[in-house]
């Protein structure tokens, strides 16, 4: 059993380093969707984080009570969902999105987009109310004073984005709803490895789970640095 | 440029609550205004209002010559506010102090050289390339003046600017507040004591019980109410 397990990571290691054509394919798919996917989502996110922390306005409490609620929502929901949205009895089959990387991009900004909006709120409302008050009477117009405070807030902000690049690169329930788990096209790395695993084939998915684990760890990494830099700002 | 300030019934209100008043209030061009009140009464909050800060529930706040900003005619570019404890941006002290001026989108050589001389007029020179937060109390407070001097302001409202400093640094924030005066800037100082800094004023007014009251302005009308 453990020479099983020894010989399976062995195995694994060879594949990425050996440069497997289709395994490195995969992690092409997952970071090109999840980077999409994070592009698209951040700058609405990060705008509507700044208008919820700074602009009052009647039921701004619903409004940030519903992100938060949608973080909790189950990605495998999400996708179902937009299964049911772009099949081709759905309201826009006529697209023809189903089992397409833009597809898959749809859902991963609908997963992220809670989270980026619910911590960026948190993070423009750990700003002082003086630091919009002091760029507008030094001449700053409303966006050129949010884009100081987007400054002030970089660190938090960093951490959001890289909170929301965290959900989506992991995911596979959206994923696989709606992307199909086609090879070279719409297989990511958390498709892949279910696939790989159901298979019986854990070389490919040890592998994949090594690229996920590292990245994961990376990640960590980044965002507690970060958040030590905002913290002795 | 002859700069005026007119308020005409300006009244604040949180909630139910009526904060202030102020049947009229006008500020002429280089006067000297001490602002006094309890803690509560509304200093701050009538200075951000005429600083177009904030809004007021009623009335209206006139400022003349109208600014020629498309985004705001809110806030006069002439008419710079200065909290109790100033905010600095991240970044050096150099960075902040240049602030305004990159929002002008001054010549960079020019850029550099009004920078070094709101460090050298705040006495701030040996610490331009420091982080702005490492800066004391009074340092933070002759930062947050040279970043207000450079851009030429021809109003000022300075808030409570000596609270929390120590009698040395009082002094060094009496001789800048008293160098901008002598250009011809109006300041309105709000402190709920008398200082070096609100002695430099010829006018005073106090808010007390949600009116404004002129004192020791003219021999006639020591007591007027706005």
């Amino acid at each position: 059993m453990e020479t099983d397990l020894l010989a399976t990571c062995m195995a694994a290691l060879e594949l990425l380093f050996s440069g497997d054509a289709e395994l490195w394919t995969i992690i092409w798919v997952s970071f090109r969707v999840s980077m999409t996917a994070i592009l698209i989502a951040a700058v609405p996110a990060i705008l509507l984080g700044f208008v919820l922390a700074m602009v009052p306005f009647p039921g701004r409490w619903m409004v940030v009570a519903f992100f938060n609620a949608l973080m909790s929502v189950p990605t495998v929901v999400v996708g179902l969902t937009l299964y049911l949205l772009l099949s081709r009895s759905g309201p826009f089959g006529d697209l023809h999105l189903l089992f397409t990387q833009p597809a898959m991009v749809v859902g991963q900004v609908l997963l992220c987009l809670p989270v980026l909006v619910c911590m960026s709120h948190a993070a423009f409302q750990g700003i002082d109310r003086r630091a919009w008050e002091t760029a507008r009477t030094l001449g700053a117009s409303h966006w050129r004073a949010l884009l100081t405070l987007t400054l002030e807030a970089r660190f938090a902000l960093l951490g959001a984005v890289l909170a929301g690049f965290g959900r989506i690169i992991s995911e596979v329930g959206c994923s696989m709803m709606v992307g199909g788990n086609i090879l070279s096209y719409t297989r990511n790395i958390p498709t892949a490895i279910a696939l790989e695993t159901s298979k019986g084939q854990f070389a490919q998915g040890v592998a994949l789970g090594l690229v996920l684990l590292v990245l994961a760890l990376t990640l960590n990494f980044v965002l507690a640095s970060v958040r030590g830099k905002g913290q002795l700002v | 440029m002859r700069l005026e300030v007119q308020a005409d019934n300006v009244v604040k209100r949180f909630g139910e609550r009526e904060l202030f008043s102020i049947q009229r209030l006008h500020l002429g061009e280089g006067e000297r205004l001490h602002l006094s009140g309890e803690n509560g009464a509304g200093k701050t909050t009538l200075m951000k209002i005429l600083a177009g800060l904030d809004r007021p529930c009623e009335g209206q706040v006139r400022i003349t010559p109208k600014a020629r900003r498309w985004w705001s005619d809110r806030i006069h570019p002439a008419v710079i506010y200065l909290h109790q404890t100033p905010y600095l941006f991240a970044g050096s002290v150099e960075d902040n102090v240049s602030y305004g001026l990159k929002l002008r989108r001054c010549a960079s050589e020019v850029r550099r050289k009004r920078t070094r001389d709101a460090l050298t007029w705040a006495r701030l020179d040996h610490l331009a390339t420091q982080p702005a937060h490492s800066l004391s109390g009074g340092e933070k407070q002759r930062l947050a003046l040279a970043r207000a001097w450079i851009l030429e302001p021809k109003l000022m409202f300075l808030d409570e600017p000596t609270a929390n400093l120590d009698s040395h640094s009082v002094t060094t924030v009496a001789g800048l507040v008293e160098e901008l005066v002598h250009t011809g800037t109006t300041v309105m100082i709000s402190s709920h004591q008398e200082n070096a800094v609100t002695a430099l004023c010829t006018r005073r007014l106090s808010l007390a019980q949600g009116r404004l009251y002129e004192t020791g302005f003219t021999d006639e009308a020591p007591y007027v109410q706005h």
